[in-house]
């Protein structure tokens, strides 16, 4: 690649182009698979870079912590006199006692949570990762990174941006969806998730789906249910409403 | 799309991304004496192990903070996966040592291989990036931290004494020399591009 490239690229990640350069610019990349190959990789290089240095204190503090309680662990006479965890016999006394009782108690609550009781929107809301689709560049990485990140709120102010310049995108509308019932914007989500259900994009039956999820999560399990029962065998979905609907009905 | 649910040993992953020390000391407590014992079996200390398992962290960590990280399996088979395929590695690449594999401990996991495969293809990308980046002149190096630590290229450019209209060519200079060297080392063609 020639240096004006890497400056398009640039500016094109940085949404600096004017329509007719995007244009262009996307044109080329479906015609030029070294060019697309050659801006696929600076992307991936950018978002490393981004990553690496933008987190860089925080991974060293989590590289001092671990380092602290790896030293303490491995300082542990257990570990360097036996040779199998089999034989090994751990000298507990009171305080591991109770540390181990308040990890056991720390993971009770975990478990009681995600398993106890009635089915909550939060057994189901492991969404699939967003991943970079064409369109504004810029936003559309901070969405996808907040998103994955679960940081909801900038992923909705973000994804609400992009969709204003990208209104029939059905993939942002679904994750834009998504954000909303995070939010518990369950007007907002609602509205979207109907205009996908009655539309003909790839994303009609998540869309089923995640009404049903916004529905449980508002409390409104008739709804919830009727919502579920038209989930289709051949959705992603299908197995996942089957679970919610044994435990609803 | 996929099907898979999140598996609920995601609260180690979320635990580490906390950088919450309870959580990590209950990895170590749960999961590493089983690591241990397999590197003790197979050619290596303590000390070795306490490496492998430290930097199989870290990765975690990494992937956890960077691709948001699922798992769909649980910890104990994926980070044994991991640590295993790190020391057997390591051993590897010091073929002069006599090598003894007891592979009775094999996870079985399907799920568990694909996430590994996964993280050590996210881990040997970073590492090469990271080989690579050190790679670069000085001037590019502080042009490209600065970047993405203030976010503001007026506030770079005054920083480093430069024009803005510089420091923006400049910094796309200096992040496509990055691409270059990594497209052109040995180890890109093998990381699936």
């Amino acid at each position: 690649m020639e240096d004006q490239d890497y400056i398009l690229f640039d500016n094109y990640i940085n949404n600096e182009l004017s329509e007719d350069e995007i244009s262009a610019f996307e044109e080329r990349m479906d015609k030029d698979l070294v060019f697309a190959n050659s801006f696929n990789l600076y992307l991936e290089t950018t978002i490393f870079l981004q990553n690496s240095i933008r987190n860089e204190d925080e991974t060293n503090d989590f590289k001092k912590n671990l380092e602290t309680i790896s030293k303490d662990y491995f300082s542990q006479d257990k570990v360097k006199s036996t040779t199998s965890v089999e034989t090994k016999t751990k000298p507990f006394t009171l305080v591991k006692y109770l540390v181990a009782a308040c990890i056991a108690l720390l993971f009770g609550v975990f478990a009681f949570n995600q398993f106890g009781g009635e089915p909550s929107y939060s057994d189901f809301n492991s969404h699939e990762p967003m991943t970079i689709v064409r369109g504004n560049v810029k936003d559309l990485i901070q969405a996808t990174k907040a998103f994955n990140n679960k940081e909801y709120e900038k992923a909705n102010i973000l994804l609400k941006n992009v969709l204003e310049n990208d209104p029939d995108n059905s993939e942002l509308q679904l994750y834009y969806a998504i954000t909303n019932i995070e939010l518990d914007n369950f007007k907002v989500a609602d509205k979207e998730l109907n205009k996908l259900i009655n539309g003909a994009s790839a994303y009609k039956d998540r869309a089923l789906w995640y009404s049903a999820l916004s529905r449980l999560k508002q409390k409104n399990i008739d709804a919830t249910i009727v919502l579920l029962k038209q989930i289709t065998e051949e959705a992603d979905d299908y197995k996942e409403a089957q679970k919610l609907l044994d435990k609803l009905e | 799309m996929s099907e898979k649910k999140v598996h609920e040993d995601q609260k180690y992953v979320e635990g580490l991304l906390n950088n919450n020390s309870f959580i990590i000391q209950a990895i170590y407590d749960k999961f590493v004496p089983k690591v241990v014992n397999y590197i003790k079996q197979n050619s290596g200390d303590a000390d070795q192990a306490q490496d492998i398992i430290q930097e199989t962290i870290v990765t975690i960590y990494n992937q956890a903070k960077e691709k948001g990280l699922e798992l769909t399996c649980p910890f104990d088979a994926y980070f044994f996966l991991l640590c295993k395929r790190k020391w057997l590695n390591a051993l590897k690449k010091n073929k002069n040592k006599e090598v003894t594999i007891n592979e009775e401990v094999l996870s079985k996991d399907d799920d568990a291989h694909e996430l590994a495969f996964e993280t050590e293809l996210f881990d040997e990308k970073q590492a090469l990036f990271n080989e690579m980046f050190q790679k670069l002149g000085k001037a590019c190096k502080d042009l490209i931290k600065a970047t993405f630590k203030i976010n503001s290229m007026e506030e770079v450019a005054a920083s480093l004494g430069v024009t803005y209209g510089y420091a923006r060519k400049k910094k796309s200079l200096c992040i496509g020399q990055l691409t270059k060297l990594v497209q052109e080392s040995p180890k890109f063609n093998q990381l699936n591009y």
